[in-house]
């Protein structure tokens, strides 16, 4: 009766230790967890717009630096490109 | 110093800076796609076709300095003579155009009413922005490349620099600009035959039809690119009597 129970106790015991083991093998532990896609596509997105409002800000600068008045006086130099009728 | 050439807006762009070339260059194409009335899908041909838009600020914008620049001249700059560029025959880009029948134009002095990010135009009016877009995509443009250096810009003859100093080729002068903008009107480019006669792009708003005047070409010299534009077709159609009296004026 007593090794009857034992036995019992034993292949129950079994059981869980297989069942355990089955769900820790089968939530791969090792493997790093995929990305998701969306959040990928977010943190691109992201680093687009932080480097467009740095753009924006330098050009929000440089349109509050007055721009000097402006100068030009005829030269005896070769162009380095000209104008025409646009 | 690195130099880039493409084609935007119906003509050569050339970049001269020490970067920024490719953010330079789509801002060029950007802008074309909002103000070219050679594309159905474009901003302005759709506020043409429609009367009223809800625009983009850029659109917004070059709408508003366009007017600024009608009321200062005088009329002279108007933006409204788009149906009298299509009556003289400049119906497709340059590189399209044919011989063909001549039409009476519309003259200027169209109603537009810029409120907010809302446009309207009066009834049958519609608008040409090819006398001011490409100074305002050269000056957008010049701000980019300015961020990495001197820079000039060069779009098609409407010219924008930042700092530095810059050789510019005036027919056998050469001028050093060091700030501000340049540009050229005349009917000595652009010229096409319609009806078999010669017609030019510049249109005279008070007639709808291209400007008569003895000037050959104007240069002018600028705060920016887009006054620059403004001033030479001001300074052309005036003629050698008001315009060169509107330039004295102005220097005195």
């Amino acid at each position: 009766m007593t090794s009857h129970v034992g036995r019992l106790y034993a292949v129950a015991l079994v059981l869980v230790v297989f069942f355990l083991a089955w769900a820790l093998i089968a939530a791969r532990p090792w493997a790093s967890a995929a990305p998701d896609p969306r959040l990928k596509l977010l943190a691109v997105r992201a680093q687009h717009l932080q480097r467009e409002a740095k753009l924006v800000n330098a050009l929000l600068v440089a349109r509050r630096t007055q721009a000097p008045a402006p100068a030009v006086r005829v030269v005896n130099l070769p162009p380095i490109t000209i104008t025409r009728t646009s | 110093m690195e130099r880039r050439t493409f084609r935007a807006m119906g003509t050569e762009i050339e970049l001269i800076g020490d970067g920024g070339f490719d953010l330079a260059e789509s801002e060029f194409h950007r802008l074309e796609s909002i103000m070219t009335r050679f594309r159905d899908d474009s901003e302005l041909s759709r506020l043409n076709r429609d009367g009223e838009l809800d625009a983009s600020p850029d659109l917004v914008r070059v709408v508003e300095l366009a007017l600024d620049a009608r009321e200062r001249t005088g009329g002279r700059f108007d933006p409204t003579v788009h149906d009298a560029l299509v009556a003289a025959g400049y119906d497709r880009t340059f590189a399209e155009l044919t011989d063909g029948r001549l039409r009476d134009g519309r003259p200027g002095g169209g109603d537009v009413d810029v409120s907010g990010e809302r446009i309207v135009l009066g009834r049958g009016v519609r608008l040409d922005l090819g006398g001011i877009g490409k100074g305002y995509a050269a000056e957008r443009a010049a701000e980019l490349l300015a961020l990495a250096g001197p820079c000039l810009v060069n779009a098609g003859g409407d010219i924008a620099v930042r700092g530095g100093a810059w050789r510019v080729g005036v027919e056998d002068a050469t001028l050093e600009l060091s700030s501000g903008g340049l540009a050229t009107s005349g009917r000595d480019r652009r010229r096409w035959f319609r009806g078999g006669r010669e017609q030019h792009h510049l249109i005279d708003p008070r007639t709808g039809r291209p400007a008569e005047t003895e000037l050959l070409r104007v240069t002018v010299v600028a705060d920016d690119a887009v006054e620059a534009e403004v001033q030479a077709k001001n300074v052309f159609l005036g003629g050698p009597t008001d315009g060169c009296a509107y330039v004295l004026a102005v220097a005195a």
